[in-house]
């Protein structure tokens, strides 16, 4: 099993990029897709899921080009896209039922199927209820499950915990996580605390183009020693965010904790503190931007 | 800024930003085709105005009256197709709830909205002003161009209509029952009725009260330029060819005389425009879905029920739950009965029991009329019913925003979208089933063939415009007016359903089944762009 993007790029009217030159090489696992608003996350996640055609390059889905033949990636695709909708006078039931149809699922296979999913994405008691009443959250579980129904080799989930709750979110994760053993699962999102803990990989993209590729500790390793926290007072807060790149701050009776990613200690008051995914995710983008702007 | 100098200002960006947002749409392009298209078959004489079967000398006179009454006829039907979108961009966009939750009024958003209706229709008309500029001087028969001849008539008689089907736009747009297919359908008729009845009222009693087009003005100055008697005259719009234009006889017609109170009956129309925004202000939701789901007839379910055992909070999650049984084959399967069912279902989902009701009642009837164009008329109001489930086709994939999920599974081409049109086949031989039941039990088999093609034809049109328009609009409108030209009216040609005594008979249905079989190749050949894109 394995997905080869190589060189890819999407070009849309008016000659802008959104994607350029991308080349990964995953295999089973967690893959967390990071990178701020417009780097390119979701069009990427929609030519995997070849719903969209790249502009160059190509993406290989076991030496197939999913281009030229799109249905061996779809028959094994579940994908969960960032925008989706449901038909509104259909219950959950139903309308999982119709996508188990259309994506080819035996009868009986597709019944214990939807049962399970219903359950485990805390649906069943709804199960007989119009989707036009559902909630955010609510359509948002409808897609996971969906998005499950053929026991996919590849899952592609694009923002997948938008609009869940603190305790549905944790309990995605963990689905996930279960799941994650022999497929390929393409997490994509900008809320790094939502891949920290099953990532296996973790790529980030920035300007439509990819930054870093690595497993989590080589990101953690890359910002070893660079990461401080500093206890300064609440007027001072505006000159440091102005001079240092500040990933986390919090308001104590002592002051404002922050913690600065920098490479040089920025006062001798702050203290080396261990770095976390935040950190290295937020010092690889302004890396990226300080290039672009050099 | 005084409050009433705010409040123009609020208006005038409304009107602009709803303006400009369609004019920068390519579906703009196509609506100044329909009226550069109009003026083209003015100009070369393919589309007359005729009185008494004669023509008018092409003076400024002339063609300024043919072009505003071409503007109150076919662009206050195709115009209002046109700008009847405009709060539903603002729901779908969801701009609607960003200015919802801003201190601007619904009288001030639905004015912006009329306003901006009226410009898309004055700027349409407009176009019929400057090809009437290039018809006189193409047919030279009057060198010289009088500007208020040649333009009163579209500031007086094209404009106040315009405006009048401004707001009525907005006003269908406001009043839930008929913000979709349903209130298409019903303009067309409202559309028909409107334009004939007044003219008859004028023609029978005099005056111009309810002539919101203008054409009893324009007839009756003509009437009275020819001096004949006030019966036994007609006046048409023709399609014809250009040999017909520059034959026959002509006469001289100098134009409308606009009295003081003639140019005050029109303006009189700007006023009825407002009072239907003003009306259309006070149906206005402001975007609340909550209301919007209290004036539907049956509301949409909610999470919100009146069962208390359904208002109990979700059970508490169980961690322990979250291992998946995995599938014993991946292998996806063809199950076309299964996808055929799903569609059918998805269709038929979310009719009320009338709808069966009366569905069911035609079938009946169709099978028991005793006279064969009873049947036939019977057949096409069967064939009707269910256009509002047939437009969807094509559409439901975008417009319930499900396109993403069903165009990355396995096959959609080869799958999905036939499985779409053979339901939509189903529906028609189920709804047609009273009329095809009598034909076999007669063993006629060229009727029962023209009848099949029909089933075949009509989700085929359905789902090609469908497909390539994104919107039920188009099909609702087309098949509307196909169904009221042909079967309706037993206009041989375009008795697509076969529901005529003598259509069976001719090569009619086997143009339509080439055309149902085009109309399949075309929804196709979009629905792969749409997958490549």
């Amino acid at each position: 099993m394995k997905l080869v993007i190589d060189g890819v790029g999407k070009q849309y009217s008016g000659k802008l990029w959104g994607l350029r030159g991308l080349r990964l090489e995953l295999g089973p696992g967690v893959v967390g897709l990071l990178g701020p608003n417009g780097a390119g996350k979701s069009t990427l996640m929609r030519i995997l899921a070849t719903v969209t055609r790249a502009s160059e390059g190509r993406v290989l889905w076991n030496d197939n080009d999913i281009a030229r033949s799109p249905d061996t990636l779809r028959e094994v695709l579940g994908y969960l896209p960032q925008d989706f909708g449901v038909y509104p006078h259909l219950t959950a039931l139903e309308f999982l039922q119709y996508m188990a149809a259309v994506k080819g699922l035996d009868a009986s296979a597709a019944r214990q199927r939807i049962d399970e999913l219903l359950a485990v994405v805390n649906l069943a008691e709804a199960r007989d209820r119009a989707l036009g009443g559902f909630s955010g959250g609510m359509k948002q579980r409808v897609g996971i499950a969906q998005a499950l129904l053929n026991d996919p080799q590849m899952l592609i989930v694009d923002e997948p915990t938008a609009g869940l709750d603190p305790e549905e979110r944790a309990r995605f994760r963990n689905l996930l996580s279960e799941l994650s053993g022999e497929r390929i699962v393409i997490f994509s999102t900008h809320i790094v605390s939502d891949i920290e803990a099953i990532a296996t990989d973790i790529a980030i993209l920035g300007g439509g183009r990819l930054l870093a590729h690595a497993a989590p500790e080589d990101l953690l390793r890359a910002v070893e020693g660079k990461v401080w926290e500093w206890v300064i007072p609440s007027p001072e807060i505006p000159a440091a965010k102005q001079k240092f790149l500040i990933s986390a701050s919090v308001r104590r009776a002592d002051g404002v904790h922050i913690r600065i990613v920098a490479t040089e200690r920025p006062a001798s008051a702050a203290v080396p503190a261990a770095p976390t995914l935040e950190d290295a995710y937020l010092y690889c983008i302004s890396s990226q931007r300080t290039s672009a702007a050099a | 800024m005084s409050d009433t100098t705010n409040r123009g200002r609020i208006l005038y960006h409304l009107a602009l930003a709803d303006f400009l947002e369609r004019v920068r749409r390519y579906s703009f392009l196509l609506t100044m085709g329909i009226s550069i298209y109009l003026g083209y078959a003015s100009v070369t004489g393919q589309l007359a105005m005729r009185f008494n079967d004669e023509r008018g000398i092409f003076n400024s006179a002339w063609i300024g009256g043919q072009m505003a009454i071409i503007a109150s006829t076919f662009l206050s039907l195709a115009g209002f197709y046109v700008v009847k979108n405009t709060i539903e961009r603002d729901r779908l966009t969801r701009v609607g709830e960003i200015l919802a939750s801003t201190p601007m009024t619904k009288t001030l958003y639905v004015m912006g909205k009329a306003i901006s209706n009226f410009v898309v229709l004055a700027a349409m008309a407009g176009i019929l002003a400057v090809s009437g500029i290039i018809m006189q001087l193409w047919h030279a028969e009057d060198p010289h161009v009088d500007l208020w001849k040649l333009l009163a008539p579209f500031l007086l008689i094209a404009l106040p209509a315009m405006a009048v089907v401004a707001g009525v736009a907005v006003l269908f747009e406001t009043i839930p029952g008929l913000r979709g297919g349903f209130g298409n359908v019903l303009y067309f008729f409202v559309w028909s009725l409107a334009l004939a009845l007044p003219v008859s009222t004028a023609e029978k009693n005099g005056g111009y009260s309810f002539d919101w087009s203008g054409l009893s003005v324009v007839w009756d100055s003509l009437r009275n330029a020819a001096n004949g008697p006030r019966t036994h005259s007609s006046f048409s719009l023709s399609i014809e060819s250009v040999s017909q234009t520059h034959s026959g006889i002509t006469f001289l017609w100098n134009g409308v005389q606009w009295t003081t109170g003639l140019v005050w009956a029109r303006l009189f129309w700007f006023l009825v425009a407002l009072v239907f925004t003003f009306l259309a202000a006070l149906l206005f939701d402001r975007f609340d879905p909550a209301r919007g789901r209290f004036l539907r007839a049956a509301p949409v379910p909610t999470f919100i029920d009146d069962d208390p055992a359904e208002n109990r909070p979700p059970a508490e999650p169980t961690y322990a739950a979250l291992s998946l049984t995995p599938l014993a084959t991946r292998e996806s399967h063809f199950r076309f009965g299964a996808i055929l069912l799903a569609e059918l279902r998805l269709m038929l989902k979310g009719q009320k029991w009338w709808w069966y009701a009366v569905a069911a009642g035609l079938i009946i009837a169709c099978a028991a009329a005793p006279d064969a164009s009873a049947r036939g008329m019977l057949l096409a109001c069967a064939w009707f019913w269910p256009i509002l489930i047939w437009s969807k086709m094509g559409v439901r994939e975008i417009r319930d925003q499900t396109s993403q999920l069903i165009f990355s599974a396995p096959h959609p081409l080869a799958r999905q979208l036939p499985a779409v049109w053979l339901a939509g086949v189903l529906l028609a031989l189920i709804t047609g089933s009273g009329f095809g039941g009598r034909l076999l039990l007669a063993r006629d088999w060229r009727g029962l063939l023209a009848w099949l093609i029909g089933a075949l034809f009509i989700p085929a049109l359905a789902l090609a415009l469908g497909v390539w328009s994104g919107s039920s609009k188009l099909f609702e409108i087309i098949y509307t007016l196909l169904w009221y030209i042909g079967p309706m009216h037993a206009t041989l040609q375009l008795d697509f359903m076969g529901s005529a005594p003598g259509t069976s008979h001719t090569l009619i249905p086997a143009f339509y089944s080439v055309l149902a079989a085009a109309m399949t190749a075309v929804a196709f050949l979009g629905r792969k762009r749409q997958l490549q894109t």
